[in-house]
């Protein structure tokens, strides 16, 4: 039994490790579409224009509250057969990119605004010009507050990328090299163990990284 | 996209199908929610066992189960479950239930969404309880009570409270993730959408008006943003609520919770 177990990943590794692979791939494209939307989402909403700050709060409230899988439906055969040519992984990745956009949006706003507004005055008033404020004495700070957060967003990402491979779009991914395996062989146990090992890994690692940036960047007193 | 394109909604009973499947996805969610937070309030209450073997399993437990994607306990639930469990569940259903109740896939739905949002909340618990100043558990242990009157009279009370807003956020997110359910054919709100969709209006007799996928899901997406939407107003005002009535900021921090994506 657990010769069977190992045996379940050697026999099959390469179709395991195509799996990972696509498992990183739509993790690492959906988190660039995060944070670029996202960082733009967050600009909106600290905008002095008010229609600006409107549009990005309807952004947040509706990418955050809808389910990844109705995006899905609604980006992919929704799309579809509405006539626009939509390929699934640009409709996986674009609905897990602009659904995290959101929260990441709401992150780094919470983060700049965790800075101190004294800050900018005392500053502004040493001499420094607004850029120099921003790059030397806010975005620094808003970036230690901020790296929390973004990690737990990576982590969910990485778990929610589970969804593109086990719905509709049918992407290779982990999950889905999982099931082909526990289909094929019927043994579903070892299968499954293994392609959660594989996600354990990746939240493992992710886990790890923020771990090491945070008492990097730690603010010592 | 025009109005017309959502002439469907009003054809046949389109709408009341859609509602009543959405209705499932909200009941789904109650009862997970009440399950997941006893199994949680368990689970935490081991993870601060004096026990330290007792500690380390269930924070092994919780850490694994809530670092997996929940789509791969609810597909692995599904094949491993045996058929016997599935119809001894089948038989328990009363009949008056909802049809999507009385399959036997709800208990494979059902549990996966529990042992994952039960080892979340575990970790919302045990921050909520670990955030009580030290001097709360000595002053109970001096003044004579021992350690389960202590949590039940005077940690669990405080630090229980300090979790509802979070224990909200939650919800929202058990609420996303039922639709996670109808991958393995539970017939919910996706379900009863693409029936509408597939039989281009009328789910039982076909015909009708068109009803084109995108218009239908936008419809059902929706749904979940006005609930939602509610349901973190809601949060939110508790939070202020809990910070105004203990004078301070109720310091729970959690890595991957106050900002827990589905």
């Amino acid at each position: 039994m657990p010769f069977a177990f190992v045996d379940t990943l050697t026999e099959n590794f390469d179709e395991f490790l195509r799996g990972f692979g696509t498992t990183v791939e739509l993790v690492v494209v959906s988190f660039v579409i995060a944070m670029s939307v996202g960082t733009l989402i967050a600009a909106f909403r600290v905008a002095p224009n008010p229609w600006l700050q409107r549009i990005g709060g309807i952004y947040v409230e509706c990418f955050r509250n809808i389910p990844l899988l109705v995006l899905i439906f609604i980006s992919y055969p929704g799309l579809r057969r509405a006539g626009i040519d939509i390929s699934a992984f640009v409709a996986g990745v674009a609905s897990l990119g602009l659904y995290t956009a959101a929260y990441v949006a709401e992150a780094l706003r919470s983060g700049v605004f965790s800075v101190n507004k004294g800050q900018i005055e005392a500053s502004l008033s040493l001499g420094f010009t607004y850029p120099q404020t921003m790059r030397r004495i806010i975005l620094p700070q808003a970036f230690r507050t901020v790296i929390s957060p973004l990690g737990s967003l990576i982590i969910a990402m990485i778990k929610n990328s589970a969804i593109l491979g086990g719905s509709i779009l049918a992407l290779n991914d982990l999950l889905k090299t999982g099931r082909v395996v526990a289909s094929r062989t019927f043994d579903v146990i070892p299968a499954f163990v293994w392609a959660a090992v594989g996600y354990l890994i990746l939240t493992g690692l992710a886990t790890l990284a923020i771990r090491m940036l945070e008492a990097r960047y730690a603010v010592r007193r | 996209m025009t109005l017309a394109a959502f002439g469907w909604l009003t054809e046949g009973n389109n709408l009341r199908f859609i509602l009543e499947g959405f209705l499932i996805n909200l009941e789904i969610a109650v009862v997970a929610i009440i399950l997941a937070l006893v199994a949680g309030l368990g689970l935490a209450l081991l993870r601060l066992s004096r026990n330290r073997v007792l500690s380390v399993a269930a924070g092994v437990w919780v850490d694994v189960f809530r670092n997996l994607p929940l789509l791969l306990l609810i597909l692995f639930l599904f094949l491993w479950i045996p058929q016997s469990a599935r119809d001894t569940w089948e038989d328990v259903m009363p009949s008056w239930m909802p049809e999507a109740w009385q399959s036997g896939l709800m208990l494979a739905g059902l549990s996966g969404l529990v042992l994952y949002n039960s080892a979340v909340l575990a970790e919302i618990m045990r921050a909520g309880i670990q955030s009580l100043p030290r001097g709360q558990a000595e002053a109970a242990h001096a003044l004579g009570l021992n350690y389960w009157k202590a949590m039940r009279l005077v940690i669990l009370p405080q630090g229980l409270r300090r979790m509802v807003p979070a224990t909200v956020s939650q919800l929202i997110t058990l609420t996303k993730d039922t639709t996670l359910v109808s991958i393995i054919a539970i017939v919910e709100v996706m379900r009863r959408a693409r029936t509408v969709t597939a039989t281009s209006g009328n789910p039982f007799t076909g015909g009708g008006v068109e009803a084109p996928i995108l218009e239908v899901f936008l419809f059902v997406g929706l749904l979940f943003i006005i609930v939602n939407y509610s349901l973190s107003r809601l949060s939110r005002r508790l939070e202020i609520r809990e910070k105004q009535r203990s004078g301070s900021k109720p310091d729970i921090e959690v890595r991957g919770l106050e900002e827990q994506v589905a």
